[in-house]
């Protein structure tokens, strides 16, 4: 039996929020890409209602055998092939590869800041290398007086 | 995503902030259980959306650094958060490769079925539906994996996708028409 209709129980398991079926927008989200440039062949595509409804966990397969027998029959060999896919598992290795990835994410996240840090750091260097002590600064205020003075008495 | 691996519960989401916690202040490995929670559904839907298990494994690991960098914003549930980073590099690399043939080769399941003529049917099948997803618009592939390989309600659904369960049974009818029409001139 496929595990292709939505099974009332696994979405109870599932401990989600319900939400109100439907609703005025319906598919006024859908994207364009939705609307548009329909597949060869499925503008004539259709699905029993009772099939839909059954797929959705909504209706019976006695009802969707009794629309289309051949279409159930096509989903409960696809469910199959859904049920398998539905089984696979992280290859083991995966969860291995990306904790060993995470520190090296960090320092490629680092880089920046450390870029960021490392200019704020110089650029406090080259402020430190031009700032002028007190004395410094007296002594070269002196230093221009006694110019000028000199120009002065020159001139 | 399946109720063995996800939070959904409160307490679970609860832990999973305490874990979140943890990390934060500085004990990376407990990262590593919030891998192991979710990287099977995560992996799934990659795979789905990608058909290849190297792309998908790719974005999986994208999505846990991209997740772990920023594990300081996340405001909500964790699950929701994660699988919107992943649902969003398997768009973005929708958008970047146009693929014509997806594989799912390298199965890592043991087949079930007795005979070679079942297993062949089988593999041909897994071809054909590959192929098939590939052809169907990334919203309508994503609904169709969400609802039929990821086994979630609708109501999920919408909660993870920010979108109303009437879009997405719309997207998942149509995505059913489609593969309907590419698939049971041969399976039928």
């Amino acid at each position: 039996m496929p595990d292709l209709y939505e099974s009332p129980e696994e979405s109870r398991e599932l401990g989600l929020p319900r939400r109100q079926a439907g609703g005025a927008r319906q598919d006024a989200d859908a994207p364009l890409a939705d609307r548009e440039v329909p597949l060869p062949g499925a503008a004539d595509a259709h699905l029993a209602p009772a099939v839909q409804q059954w797929l959705d966990g909504e209706g019976s397969e006695v009802a969707a055998r009794r629309a289309d027998e051949r279409q159930v029959e096509f989903w409960h060999r696809l469910g199959e092939e859904a049920a398998r896919r539905r089984r696979m598992t992280t290859p083991a290795h995966v969860p291995q590869r990306i904790m060993e990835a995470i520190p090296a994410a960090r320092m490629a996240m680092a880089t920046p800041m450390a870029t960021a840090t490392s200019v704020a750091a110089s650029t406090a260097e080259d402020a430190g290398r031009l700032s002028l002590s007190p004395v410094a600064a007296l002594a070269a205020a002196a230093g221009l007086v006694a110019l000028g003075f000199l120009i002065g008495r020159l001139a | 995503m399946n109720t063995t691996e996800t939070a959904t519960e409160p307490t679970e989401v609860d832990s999973d902030q305490r874990i979140i916690a943890r990390v934060l202040s500085g004990d990376r490995e407990a990262f590593s259980v919030l891998i192991g929670r979710y990287s099977d559904p995560l992996y799934r839907h990659a795979l789905g959306m990608t058909g290849s298990p190297d792309v998908a494994e790719d974005i999986l690991q994208t999505s846990f650094i991209k997740a772990y960098n920023h594990l300081g914003e996340v405001r909500g549930r964790f699950d929701a958060w994660l699988f919107r980073i992943v649902a969003n590099g398997c768009k973005d690399w929708l958008k970047n490769i146009r693929r014509t043939h997806l594989s799912y080769d390298e199965d890592d399941q043991p087949s079930t079925y007795a005979t070679p003529d079942e297993d062949l049917d089988r593999t041909e099948l897994r071809k054909d539906l590959d192929e098939a997803l590939a052809q169907l618009a990334p919203s309508l592939r994503e609904a169709f994996i969400m609802k039929h390989v990821e086994g979630r309600s609708y109501e999920e659904m919408a909660e993870l996708l920010s979108t109303t369960v009437g879009a997405l049974k719309m997207r998942v009818h149509r995505a059913r028409e489609a593969l309907q029409a590419l698939l049971e001139e041969k399976y039928a």
